[in-house]
């Protein structure tokens, strides 16, 4: 039953709204049975993040095949981009019409939602151990666990690096950078030949907060910085922070060609300055891998290399860490069609289908063992994941790691830290306010 | 002579009709009752999507703004006026009333004023033909969605590839050029500036048929008598068209409490906070933060503001109306 109390002079007042906002509405829902066997008929609703171009076709093409083999099972199909799942999510979520099988981030996104009992408990079939939980990396499915059960299909793998123009580093005599220190004494290389270094485009924020999260990860202990991203436990007060926030600043100003004027710029054009040869590095997900050095491009002819954001020499966190989690999805815990989405989700995540995704033009690195291979996916592509595999630690994104209070304080503060408007100190500052506000 | 006027003249019996066909006076109020009756009937439909479609919802938001509330679990847990206590101490909700503030000023100059100045000109030209070209040339960039123009500017306004700073490099004042919606001193005015461009030309257009239903003979008399252009237009525009500079006003400033579209567009309410106005701030507030019961408190404030200044300005240009 959901919790809903009200004293009684404020009873009047709300009590209409309430009527039919559904306060007090239905109970929660017996647990699904996510391992019966399936019927097949009926309409499956899916929430996808693969709105717009060149995403759009794989669940269209997987729908059509899937009512091939069922015909008596048709599909509704919600395709968002990365930007407008968030608004549509919420949205869906609020009005208490949330689809059968729904987009999840890992972190404090999809926590929302295991708490709130909208996500089925997923573990009889895809726990390690299981059919099919054995054809998927355990990381992937360890970045959903919670409680000991795990709640989501683990469809594609990320992680974040600085790709690189080949043709410039080699025509500058550059190799890939191997510490913080060397990385910024390549972009005087670089402005000195006459490119721009580090392409680099804040205006929607997350695109810095990628960086400080991995500067985090390097700078400041593992243990106590999973322990700030949890309101409850958050001190934020190690001075790896600082560190890092000084070290971002220093790449802005050094390395960037808009510097203090990143803000203006949007990350995609970042994106095209390193596709059209003009800068020489640009920091980015394996995702984009392949878009970024898409048929056509002087990307492409150049080459794109790609290398992990190199740490400090004596930084005193995780240097072997990579910031990236897979994304996955989640099966509606009131979903009638519960079983039929489970088995949707196996036929997405079959061999065939699963190495579809990671080939060109989807480029998506299938969680699925084996799917990347050499016959399928482009040469960074299968080095990121090689990298990402080989981590000591995957880090989730810090706009989706810890609640939204939080991650809304570091986006301004990174914000800040770019325009040069705050100083790291006044930054942290702000976000342990924020932390403390949030307990 | 004014409306009110010609409304007791149509209300004076016609000479010579007869008093004994009149009904009785219970019958003649038994039929006017039925007659209202049937009246209200016709309106019932508007009553009821109205109430539906603005009143419900307002309530419903009024409902919300005491609540926190959990999206994810349905849980709604009554908390008073702790929502609005917060918003009074949250800076960056004063951060975003000063932008409207900002907003509705910038848009009363030059959207009001401005655009009757322009209208006043445009509509004292002799030839007929450059009075409707002039006008069209205006409008057109209202018949831009805001979205659009928005995107439009961002281009414009792009810090390497706008032409805005390419063309401040190329009149010789670079030292000028920056990231305008990058910046957190220019964002804000970045933003309220291509809203000027957007609704300019259709204040322009309202003012410019307010003008033309002053009669001609006012001027021609004030010109006789030797008032120059400058005299006429205070003496005569100002006053007569005090009714829509009134409308526009209203629409002007609640428009400019109610501004989402451009700042989303354009900044996100970013850098760092800079550009929030309350729609954005409220949207932040929910869509984001996850705090619906907060955004509602905000929503609840844009509501009270922009109705009290509409009932304000709606007073203040009662009392100083002109009729002829």
């Amino acid at each position: 039953m959901r919790k809903c109390t009200y004293p009684k002079a404020a009873a009047l007042l709300v009590g209409a709204s309430l009527a039919l906002s559904g306060c007090g509405g239905s109970s929660a829902a017996e647990p699904v049975d996510v391992s019966a066997e399936p019927e097949y008929s009926g309409k499956l609703s899916i929430l996808t993040k693969f709105g717009g171009d060149p995403l759009e076709p794989y669940f269209e093409d997987l729908a059509a095949q899937y009512t091939e083999l069922h015909p008596d099972v048709s599909f509704e199909l919600i395709q968002e981009t990365d930007q407008s799942i968030k608004d549509k999510t919420k949205t869906l979520t609020a009005s208490q019409a949330m689809p059968d099988i729904y987009f999840t981030w890992a972190g404090n996104w999809a926590d929302n939602f295991i708490d709130g009992g909208l996500a089925a408990d997923l573990s009889p079939v895809i726990a390690p151990g299981t059919d099919w939980g054995d054809t998927f990396g355990e990381s992937s499915l360890e970045a959903f666990k919670k409680d000991g059960k795990y709640y989501a299909v683990p469809l594609y793998n990320n992680g974040k690096f600085m790709g690189y123009n080949k043709k410039i580093f080699e025509e500058v005599g550059l190799t890939p950078p191997a510490t913080f220190d060397e990385l910024i004494s390549s972009c005087a290389v670089l402005k000195d030949a006459g490119y721009e270094p580090i392409a680099f485009g804040n205006k929607d924020g997350w695109p810095g907060l990628h960086y400080l999260q991995q500067l985090f990860a390097y700078n400041v202990p593992a243990d106590v910085l999973q322990a700030d991203f949890d309101p409850e436990t958050a001190t934020l007060d190690d001075p790896g922070y600082l560190t890092a926030m000084e070290e971002f600043t220093t790449l802005v100003s050094e390395c960037t060609g808009s510097g203090n004027d990143s803000n203006g710029v949007l990350y995609t054009t970042a994106q095209q300055a390193l596709a059209e040869g003009k800068s020489g590095m640009y920091y980015q997900e394996i995702l984009e891998f392949d878009s970024t050095a898409a048929e056509g491009t002087q990307l492409q002819k150049d080459g794109l290399g790609i290398f992990k954001l190199p740490a400090a020499g004596d930084a005193p966190g995780d240097t072997e860490a990579i910031e990236g989690s897979p994304e996955g999805y989640l099966i509606n815990a009131r979903s009638e069609n519960a079983a039929l989405a489970v088995d949707f989700m196996k036929f997405a995540t079959n061999a065939e289908n699963a190495a579809t995704l990671s080939a060109p033009p989807y480029g998506q690195p299938s969680a699925v063992k084996g799917a990347v291979s050499e016959e399928n996916s482009s040469g960074p592509v299968i080095e990121g994941i090689e990298q990402v595999n080989e981590a000591s630690a995957g880090i989730i994104w810090l706009d989706s790691v810890t609640v939204p209070d939080v991650a809304d304080a570091w986006l301004a503060g990174g914000e800040a830290l770019v325009s040069g408007s705050r100083s790291p100190e006044e930054v942290l500052e702000s976000v342990r306010s924020a932390s403390e506000a949030a307990k | 002579m004014t409306v009110a006027n010609s409304a007791r003249a149509a209300a004076v019996p016609v000479a010579g009709a007869g008093v004994r066909n009149l009904p009785s006076p219970p019958a003649r109020a038994g039929r006017k009752d039925a007659r209202g009756w049937r009246n209200l009937i016709w309106v019932l439909p508007a009553i009821g999507l109205l109430a539906a479609f603005v009143y419900l919802p307002l309530v419903q938001n009024l409902g919300f703004s005491v609540l926190e509330w959990d999206i994810y679990s349905g849980g709604q847990t009554f908390v008073g006026a702790e929502n609005y206590a917060r918003m009074f101490e949250d800076p960056i909700f004063w951060k975003s009333v000063v932008n409207n503030l900002w907003y509705a000023g910038i848009s009363i100059v030059f959207q009001v004023f401005g655009a009757l100045v322009l209208a006043a000109l445009i509509e004292g030209l002799r030839s007929d033909r450059w009075r409707r070209t002039l006008r069209a040339v205006y409008f057109i960039p209202s018949a831009v969605s805001l979205t659009v123009a928005g995107l439009l500017f961002y281009f414009i306004y792009e810090p390497q590839m706008g032409i805005l700073n390419a063309a401040l490099d190329g009149a010789g004042i670079g030292q000028f050029t920056q990231a305008w919606l990058g910046q957190e001193n220019t964002a804000i005015f970045g933003i309220i500036a291509m809203s000027q461009w957007q609704g300019f030309g259709y204040c322009t257009l309202l003012f410019a048929v307010a003008l033309q239903r002053i009669p001609t003979e006012l001027y021609e008399a004030a010109a006789i008598d030797g008032v120059g252009p400058f005299r006429r237009f205070f003496s005569i525009s100002l006053p007569l068209v005090r009714e829509m500079s009134s409308l526009m006003m209203i629409v002007t400033v609640s428009g400019a409490f109610q501004v989402f579209n451009e700042v989303m567009v354009m900044t996100g309410g970013g850098p760092n906070n800079s550009s929030q106005v309350l729609g954005t701030w409220l949207y932040r507030s929910g869509f984001v933060k996850n705090d619906f019961g907060y955004a509602s408190a905000i929503a609840t404030a844009i509501f009270v503001i922009t109705l009290s200044l509409a009932v304000l300005q709606l007073w203040y240009s009662r009392r100083r109306r002109v009729e002829w």
